[in-house]
């Protein structure tokens, strides 16, 4: 487990020098809506499937988690060329709004887990099994969203830094 | 009233209020529904539901939350006086440093040439001198030739292309020269630069970006350390042109980079260098390069068109095949007496540049006339082999006069490297303590003596570092032989310049005695 260190007034300077377009469309208007309605695809996928409503609102949950934590804080960097490795590494998630906490667009994407999980307990009828499954999931996704976690790595969860 | 605080009043008052806001509640729409749902939601299951209620109270605390910067943000609250008496307190720093003394007198006395550069040249002053100061080393500046086939071009294509290569500036002189350049060096493609500055400068960012590694030698020129500087690439110095201190760098960054993910690692050198003169030893290097797996840089700004039986630069003089070297970067602007600068290399490696290299995508390409011209000048170095011949007599014969001839002075160039380096020897150095701002200081003074004696030569000029950079070039005399002046000239000149390098230090010796 590390922190990730401050970066040189140079490196600061390159992310400074153009707008970060990798992080800025999480304000955008319909970036917001399509939580609900990939959710909402991603569940009548599911239901195509011969298994049970508890089963189906569980994976729905599982996969919404598993990407959303693949996408805002596993990979690292920028995924095209334009600012020369400025962001290379730091997450999604620490690149919204330039690392400001509680901005609009992070308190909705944290809320959006938190009621998918409600709704998934809801669904599964407050069985044991499948409530400790979307908890520890919920939980998967919600903890490395919180300010305290802001740049600290660890080594299990993260891939290895590059080396500067 | 006692002021005793009475405990059953205020549980009365407590409960009164827990009942309004019950019924206000009970008169929301839907409320009931909410409530039963809440209820049927414990289902016997204390710990979950605290869980529940927990995850849902954190996440109202989170929503309600004020936003925050995480960014070290020195603010100081400031009065409207204090702002005030800062500002007039504030005086800006000049865009361009004032000159020290050194600088004003150099440019009092700095020559201005008046008409066409050549091996003779006009001054503004009316004097006519020995210019043995540009890289003018085969004279092309004079040919009846090239100057014949330039204004036929120029007639025909005008004068520039008004635009970047990519965007309608290419035309058919510049792609004739890239294969020119290409068959001459024995490489699968070659891709022209405007300028051969900037051709260094947006080589190396084109392959190399943040987390890549380049080892570098230390004396490498200006241009290379600002693509250095603008790639954002680790760097790792070794000692000039020393291969076991190259070795020890590159096994070190094997080493550490062995668990790491695989990155770009290049190595950065030049053929002949800018800063000392000396030619490196290619073989080694790239023996070096096949054993630790880097790829290589060579920046033949210098040796191309110099070196080797054709010109064909280091590769062509140490015997080493041109594929073996990833990117060959050179001018056509000194001894080619054309403009701008190439690089060489592979099919993919020319491809990468044409839409990542900054210059080659943002700047205007190179004029038409300068494109026929450094055909030509390919082509005659390849007819005329003759010229390397006479060139390299004209080498030896200014050497003659200087190293080991001058008591003061000794040339750090290679034999075949007709920019000769004269430095001072370091035993001068020693026994008269002399700095880097004394040696510029004495050089100049050459430079000038040299100038009375109608010899124009010039000196080495480095720009500055910042403090990170420990190395500094020695200060040189720069003396660039020509083809142009025939055997007694060149020796006339050597003289000149070896009584010119006597008198100052004998001078300098009565003063201080």
């Amino acid at each position: 487990m590390y922190t990730e260190p401050p970066e040189s007034l140079e490196h600061i300077s390159d992310q400074a020098a153009l707008p970060n377009l990798n992080s800025e469309w999480v304000n955008a208007k319909g970036a917001w809506l399509i939580h609900p309605i990939l959710i909402l695809l991603l569940k009548i996928a599911l239901s195509t499937l011969p298994i049970s409503q508890e089963t189906s609102w569980t994976l729905t949950n599982l996969l919404y988690i598993a990407g959303s934590y693949l996408m805002f804080h596993y990979v690292r960097g920028v995924p095209f060329e334009f600012n020369s490795g400025a962001y290379d590494n730091l997450n999604m998630w620490e690149q919204i709004d330039n690392g400001d906490q509680y901005t609009p667009a992070k308190k909705f994407l944290l809320a959006v887990p938190i009621c998918l999980f409600l709704v998934s307990t809801h669904y599964t009828h407050y069985d044991l099994t499948y409530f400790m499954v979307n908890f520890l999931a919920t939980l998967a996704v919600v903890v490395p969203k919180l300010p305290a976690l802001h740049r600290l790595r660890f080594a299990f969860f993260n891939p290895d830094p590059d080396d500067r | 009233m006692n002021g005793t605080f009475d405990f059953g009043e205020a549980q009365n008052t407590a409960l009164h209020y827990v009942s309004l806001a019950a019924a206000q509640v009970q008169r929301v729409p839907g409320s009931a529904i909410a409530l039963r749902y809440i209820k049927s939601s414990y289902q016997n299951d204390p710990v979950r539901s605290a869980v529940e209620l927990f995850l849902f109270l954190f996440a109202v605390r989170y929503l309600l939350a004020p936003t925050y910067s995480t960014l070290k943000s020195a603010h100081v609250p400031l009065t409207e006086d204090e702002i005030d008496e800062l500002v007039e307190d504030w005086t800006p720093e000049p865009l361009v440093a004032a000159q020290t003394t050194f600088e004003e007198a150099e440019n009092e006395k700095r020559p201005i040439i008046v008409g066409p550069t050549g091996p003779k040249s006009r001054l503004s002053t009316g004097r006519t001198v020995t210019n043995l100061a540009t890289q003018n080393h085969y004279n092309f500046l004079s040919s009846a030739v090239l100057k014949d086939r330039a204004i036929s071009t120029l007639r025909t294509y005008g004068v520039g292309p008004c635009g970047p290569p990519g965007f309608y500036g290419t035309q058919d002189v510049h792609m004739k020269l890239e294969a020119d350049i290409a068959s001459h060096l024995g490489t699968a493609a070659c891709i022209i630069y405007a300028q051969s500055f900037s051709a260094s400068s947006s080589v190396i960012p084109a392959f190399s970006k943040r987390g890549d590694i380049i080892v570098a030698d230390r004396a490498v020129n200006y241009a290379i350390r600002k693509g250095l500087q603008i790639s954002r690439s680790s760097v790792r110095w070794y000692n000039h042109n020393d291969m076991a201190d190259l070795e020890r760098v590159l096994a070190t960054t094997v080493k550490e980079q062995a668990r790491k993910p695989l990155t770009r690692r290049f190595i950065i050198t030049e053929g002949i260098s800018e800063t000392c003169g000396d030619i490196l030893d290619l073989p080694a290097l790239v023996a070096l390069k096949h054993r630790y797996k880097f790829r290589l840089i060579i920046d033949e700004c210098l040796s191309y068109g110099v070196l080797g039986r054709t010109g064909r630069g280091i590769t062509e003089h140490t015997n080493v095949d041109a594929t073996n070297i990833d990117m060959i970067i050179g001018s056509l602007s000194g001894a080619l007496c054309a403009g701008g600068g190439f690089c060489a290399g592979s099919e993919d490696i020319v491809e990468h540049q044409r839409l990542a290299a900054p210059s080659y995508t943002f700047s205007a390409a190179l004029p038409a006339m300068l494109a026929t011209a450094a055909s030509e000048t390919i082509r005659l170095l390849q007819e005329q082999p003759d010229l390397f011949v006479q060139l390299r007599e004209n080498i030896k014969t200014m050497r003659a006069q200087l190293d080991p001839r001058s008591d003061w002075a000794m040339c750090t160039s290679a034999p075949e490297n007709p920019i000769m380096l004269l430095v001072f020897k370091p035993e001068v150095v020693e026994s008269r303590k002399l700095g880097v701002q004394d040696q510029e200081g004495l050089l100049q003074d050459v430079v000038d003596e040299c100038l009375a004696n109608n010899v124009l030569i010039t000196r080495l000029k480095s720009l500055p570092e910042g403090p990170a950079d420990a190395w500094q070039p020695q200060p040189a005399v720069k003396v660039c032989i020509t083809t142009g002046l025939s055997k007694r000239e060149t020796e006339k000149a050597g003289i000149i310049i070896r009584h010119a390098i006597t008198k100052v230090m004998t001078r300098k010796k009565a003063q201080s005695a």
